[in-house]
């Protein structure tokens, strides 16, 4: 069997993590929202949600719980940096794919239902989880992805440089973030931010989702180079 | 023969402290090399650099021929058992079919043989086992990987005596049978002395032992008896302790003793005890430490 599919498997031993972990979460959430709609007024109700993003940050977590808890074994068992770091994004992008699929399908038979019966949106998301089948697939997946390189991501940095590389590392994003404010603001250009973003369609910020999570990976595989467990 | 580990002028330094320095080594192929020293001495940095899950700052590591780091190839020839390894939150027999899977001569039937001497309970979360259940799961892993380079780094933590006995008797029979290169570091040197083939001694990240094990039992002896002959007898000879009561003298001394001397010694009635290795380890470790205090 190809390494990567083989460090793919060496994750999935523990299946709990992978599979039991999100869709137990997801249902349980799902349930949650059930219950509130059938006891309150219709009439207050507008639909939304928003309980779907548990499923994004069990990734991010999961996205750690690959660095800290299984890279060290990993090395046990004889596996480069290099390959550990690939099969660990071929399972994540299964994952997501997967994943992703399966909130298209539940997106498909909430909107045939009306909404299970109640106006419940719980799988659609104004905006940007709202649209054609296979944009919510693209959109779920890419979303996925995105939080899981960010969590394994700050996974590696907290085994290369501890809890204050991590606290760096946030404190770098929101500097950036906040220059990228100032400069908006001395340009006086914040309607044009304005009109980019309303401009932006699901589909595009998707894209940027996409470029951003182009970052994560190149910025993991760069800091997974020289850790040591 | 080309050793299967080669090490040359290896140095690790962490800030201001030198880990290892000037690190020079050669690992001869099937044979079981003990790796010596005291905590602190540099023993699991060498390991870890060898396994290239460390980095080395100066120097160059050759493994089968080839740089570890990075190397597939040569890194699944290897296998790696840690004194502090962090296992996965997965149940013993996960963390033992996931071993099986990426070590080509893994052989199940060893691995399910030991498990059972530990008596480790493959259903039991690794989280849950004691220090020296965990310990024994390293052990089940390092054998039964069969890998051409086997690194043991104290990898007996925590075990009862029972349980360390059934690793020596494992890990001598399945080397009998499957030979391999072995090398593995230890405190407990008394117990494994008979093991070991080859004995590499490192004390503040220098070699200060590197000889076949044979050479090293005979290379010092504790020479016992009334002081004045027992200093005619040392004269000349390097000295690594010495401890005098009253009139009675007890010297160790190093270099080795041949015919002539013992039919010298037993002329001055004096008694000739050579030293276990772990005596040599402390005695030299304590002749380097005074040495490096003194300098």
């Amino acid at each position: 069997m190809n390494t990567y599919l083989k460090v793919a498997r060496y994750h999935l031993v523990n299946r709990v993590q992978y599979t039991l972990l999100p869709l137990g979460w997801l249902a349980f959430a799902f349930a949650v929202c059930v219950v509130i709609f059938t006891i309150v007024d219709p009439s207050t109700k507008n639909g939304h949600v928003g309980a779907l993003a548990s499923i994004f940050f069990i990734f991010l977590a999961l996205g750690v719980q690959s660095v800290v808890q299984l890279l060290p074994f990993g090395f046990a068992l004889g596996l480069s940096r290099r390959t550990y770091y690939l099969g660990t994004v071929l399972l994540v992008t299964g994952l997501s794919v997967t994943y992703g699929l399966l909130i298209t399908i539940m997106q498909e038979i909430e909107r045939a239902t009306g909404g299970w019966g109640g106006h419940l949106s719980f799988f659609r998301v104004p905006y940007i989880l709202n649209g054609a089948w296979y944009l919510t697939w693209l959109t779920a997946f890419m979303g996925l992805l995105f939080f899981f390189l960010l969590g394994m991501w700050c996974g590696l940095i907290y085994r290369r440089w501890n809890l204050i590389g991590v606290f760096g590392f946030a404190a770098t994003v929101i500097t950036v973030a906040l220059a990228g404010a100032l400069s908006i603001t001395w340009t006086h250009t914040w309607s044009g931010f304005d009109h980019f973003f309303r401009a932006l369609s699901a589909t595009g910020l998707t894209g940027m989702i996409a470029a951003l999570a182009l970052v994560l990976l190149t910025g993991g595989a760069g800091t997974m180079r020289r850790v040591t467990v | 023969m080309t050793p299967t580990i080669s090490v040359t002028q290896l140095g690790r330094t962490y800030k201001d402290h030198a880990a290892l320095a000037d690190v020079t080594l050669d690992i001869a192929p099937n044979a079981i090399t003990g790796l010596l020293g005291r905590n602190g001495a540099g023993k699991s940095t060498l390991m870890r650099i060898i396994a290239a899950q460390e980095f080395a700052s100066s120097g160059t590591v050759r493994v089968l021929g080839e740089d570890p780091m990075e190397n597939d190839r040569i890194l699944r020839r290897i296998t790696f058992v840690r004194e502090d390894q962090i296992f996965p939150d997965f149940k013993v027999r996960h963390v033992i079919r996931a071993a099986s899977w990426f070590h080509p001569n893994w052989s199940e039937e060893l691995a399910q043989t030991l498990l059972a001497d530990f008596e480790l309970p493959p259903n039991r979360p690794m989280k849950k086992l004691s220090r020296g259940m965990r310990s024994a799961v390293g052990i089940v892993i390092g054998l039964a990987a069969r890998a051409e380079v086997t690194l043991l780094d104290e990898p007996y933590a925590g075990l009862d005596a029972v349980a360390r006995q059934i690793f020596y008797d494992r890990l001598l029979a399945d080397y009998v049978e499957h030979p391999r290169t072995v090398l593995l570091s230890t405190h407990l040197i008394d117990e494994v002395a008979d093991l070991l083939e080859h004995v590499v001694m490192i004390d503040h990240g220098r070699i200060l032992i590197d000889a076949p094990a044979d050479t090293v039992r005979g290379q010092a002896a504790t020479i016992g008896g009334p002081a004045d002959a027992v200093e005619r007898f040392v004269a000349g000879r390097p000295i690594l302790h010495r401890r005098t009561m009253a009139s009675v003298s007890s010297v160790v001394v190093g270099g080795g003793l041949l015919d002539q001397d013992y039919r010298q010694a037993r002329d001055l009635h004096l008694t000739v005890q050579p030293l276990s290795l772990q005596e040599l380890i402390v005695h030299t470790s304590e002749t380097t430490t005074e040495a490096r205090k003194s300098a």
